[in-house]
Formats: C-alpha cells, sequence, structure tokens
C-alpha cells in the first residue's frame, strides 16, 4: 500500500454495539473501557438520557441512556448489557448498549454520508453509515454526541 | 443613376441592422422553434428588403424603418406571445410529463389509491427486511435499505400524505408496508402496501392543481377514478448534504 494511500484513505477502526435491531460503530480511539452492567445510582433531577452515575474504580461516571437519546423505546438490561465508558472532549461517560459486538476495520472512503432529511439537531451525532456484513453500519460521532450545554451539565452530577 | 445608390445602401444597412440585432436579442432558450422562425422571418425580412431596394428608385429612410422594424416586431410577436397566456402559465408549473398522455402506475396506501407517472420510478421492490433506523431523523423517515447497489431512504408515505395523526392509527408491527416504489434518482424508497396497475392518462382526463402553495405533491386527480395524482419528486425531502 503507497503512503499516499495511507494517508490519503486512512483505515479507522471502529468499536461496534447493537441497540435493537441496528448495529453502531463509535471510534475506538474514545472507548476506554467496556463494562458489564453494574448498579446504576439514579441521579435526581437529571434529565430523562441519564440514567444514573456509577463508581468507576473511585471515580462518578455518568451513564446515558442511549436508546432515549436515539428515540428508541426502552428496554431491560440483561446479560448482554454493556456500559461503554468514552472519552469525549475530555469528558468521561458511560453509554449503555443492548450488546457490544466487535471491532472492525474501514476505510475512510467506505463511510458514506447518512442523508439529514430533518432540522432536528440531534441528528448531527451521525457521521456516516457503511454496509458491513449485509447490515447497514450507522457510526456515531462522539464528539457530537452531547452538546456542550449537555457535557457541562454531567459534570454536575 | 448615382443620385439613387446613397439611400439604397442606407436600406441595405438598416436591413443587416435588424437582422443582426434579431440575432443578438436574448430571447428565452425554451421558446428555441419560436427563435428560429423569428430569426428566418427576419432574415427573410432583410432578403426582402435588401432585394426589394432598386437602386434607381429613391428611398425614404424613416419609411422602410418603421416597416421592417414593425415587420420583424409583429412576427415576433406573432411567434413568441402565446394565444392564452393564462393558460400557458398554468401550464408552465406542471411538470413535462403532464404536458402530454402518461403512464401512471396505480398503488394503494392505507385504503386510498393513488396513481403517480412511471417515469419518476425507476423500479418498485417488495420489503422483505426493516429498513435500518437512523437516530434523529423525522418520523416519516423509515430508515436505510441497502438494494443492489443503491441505498435507499424509505419513507412512510402514510404519513406524508395523511399526515402524523392517521399514521400512528397505523400499527406498523401488524399492519407493515408491502413494496416500496423506489423513485428516477434511486434515492428514495415510497413505502405503500400494494401495487396494483398500470394505466394510461391522458391531461384532459385530469383535473389539474394550478396552484399547489399547499401540499405541492398533489398534482390533480383524475376525473372518472377520482383517483390522485402525486408528483413524487415533491413528496420527496431534498437531502441537505448529498
Amino acid at each position: 500500500m503507497s503512503e499516499d494511500r495511507k494517508q490519503s484513505d486512512p483505515i479507522m477502526q471502529w468499536v461496534t454495539f447493537c441497540l435493537g435491531d441496528e448495529k453502531y460503530g463509535i471510534n475506538v480511539m474514545q472507548v476506554q473501557e467496556v463494562l458489564r452492567i453494574t448498579e446504576i445510582a439514579p441521579v435526581p433531577g437529571a434529565p430523562s438520557y441519564v440514567l444514573g452515575i456509577i463508581n468507576l474504580r473511585g471515580n462518578v461516571v455518568t451513564v446515558i441512556d442511549t436508546r432515549n437519546r436515539f428515540g428508541l423505546p426502552s428496554k431491560e438490561t440483561d446479560d448482554a448489557s454493556r456500559v461503554v465508558i468514552i472519552e469525549t472532549d475530555r469528558h468521561i461517560i458511560g453509554i449503555l448498549v443492548d450488546s457490544v459486538a466487535e471491532v472492525v476495520e474501514m476505510r475512510a472512503s467506505e463511510i458514506e454520508t447518512a442523508p439529514n432529511v430533518g432540522n432536528e439537531e440531534s441528528s448531527k451525532y451521525i457521521q456516516g453509515v457503511t454496509s458491513r456484513d449485509n447490515q447497514l453500519l450507522i457510526l456515531v460521532d462522539l464528539n457530537k454526541f452531547l452538546s456542550d450545554d449537555e457535557k457541562s451539565e454531567l459534570d454536575m452530577f | 443613376m448615382n443620385q439613387a445608390k446613397p439611400p439604397s445602401i442606407v436600406h441595405q444597412q438598416l436591413a443587416l441592422d435588424v437582422y443582426l440585432q434579431t440575432l443578438l436579442d436574448e430571447v428565452p432558450e425554451a421558446e428555441d422553434d419560436a427563435v428560429a422562425e423569428t430569426v428566418e422571418a427576419a432574415r427573410l425580412v432583410a432578403r426582402e428588403a435588401l432585394s426589394t431596394a432598386p437602386e434607381s428608385v429613391p428611398v425614404v429612410v424613416s419609411s422602410p424603418d418603421v416597416a421592417v422594424k414593425t415587420l420583424v416586431r409583429t412576427r415576433q410577436a406573432k411567434l413568441v406571445e402565446p394565444e392564452n397566456p393564462v393558460k400557458l402559465q398554468a401550464l408552465s408549473v406542471m411538470p413535462d410529463w403532464a404536458q402530454y398522455e402518461f403512464q401512471a402506475l396505480f398503488f394503494k396506501v392505507d385504503q386510498l389509491i393513488l396513481a403517480t407517472p412511471l417515469i419518476e420510478l425507476s423500479r418498485t421492490i417488495k420489503i422483505d427486511r426493516k429498513p435500518s433506523k437512523i437516530p434523529g431523523q423525522p418520523s416519516w423517515f423509515m430508515g436505510l435499505l441497502d438494494e443492489h447497489d443503491d441505498r435507499i431512504g424509505v419513507l412512510d408515505t402514510c404519513q406524508l400524505i395523511f399526515g402524523k395523526n392517521r399514521s400512528q392509527q397505523r400499527n406498523q408491527e401488524d399492519y407493515p408496508f408491502k413494496r416500496i416504489l423506489i423513485t428516477q434518482d434511486k434515492k428514495w424508497g415510497l413505502a405503500c402496501d400494494e401495487i396494483l396497475s398500470i394505466g394510461k392518462v391522458k391531461p384532459d382526463g385530469v383535473r389539474w392543481r394550478t396552484a399547489r402553495q399547499k401540499k405541492p405533491w398533489l398534482i390533480g386527480t383524475i376525473i372518472d377514478e377520482l383517483t390522485a395524482i402525486i408528483d413524487v419528486k415533491q413528496l420527496v425531502p431534498h437531502r441537505k448534504n448529498s
């Protein structure tokens, strides 16, 4: 492979997870660890997309209800449920997902822009889509997953 | 003989000026035929003017100026101006396919039969799997479906046409859409319940909606069947980033 291609069309690694019937991908560089479901303490007065907080080796980490954030119906957690600890703009947060699948590699050129047909701000965090094993993989831009105000609010918990 | 020549040269120059001016005049592209005829008319006028200016006959400059220009204007007006401007203006907001007899696909959405011109579609497919939902999109956007080499944005036609309330009454789990009409550009799919038939529709058999500020996708109604004709291009959204 030529150096030019490495630079112009870099290979990226994505951690994939499932929510309902859909598969999503997040940049592996932003994933710190993946935890089995643990006790999540609710926070009074928190926004609906905040499930609560967990104690991660002495640090308080806010856990986001990803289903709520993506407009999906809620679901009871089970053995496959995982909390993915991610870093976004120096904020450490956890996102609850139905299951974590694998780490996949893909070139930047394989990612297509997702259609943005509405005016909803929430769609900004969809970085793109790509096909993987005959299934659509929706790539999430974690830096846009929460707004700056929301990130600041999470630090208060 | 020498006395008659100068007016003749003026006359020829005038005719050429008119001819060249007509060629340079801006005329809308849509009126190509009219332009061709107008230019041809100017050419004839110029030729006529040149040939009918005998060297021996003195010509008054002002008179042919008016005559030639008037003749060109009359000819232009006759060729370019529509006979019924009001009717043409109404038709001008119609898509091309609405001007002539067209083939329409009849399909059913939530008990309602609709028609759309075949020319706006590329194909239809059966829905054999759920489209992938994209978070943060409007509820009428059912998701993306990979079909061969195309990635199709599937739209809830019921919601787009009837609105959110009626769409919410429909239980998508129990009564899912069965077919998708794929648009000509293969970017969008309109989910529907059933594809019925293909038929020819004559423009004079349609009550066209010439004012479509509201529901621009509803372009008319086939009078005999009382079937709404949908302009697919107006129904599908415009992708912001593709």
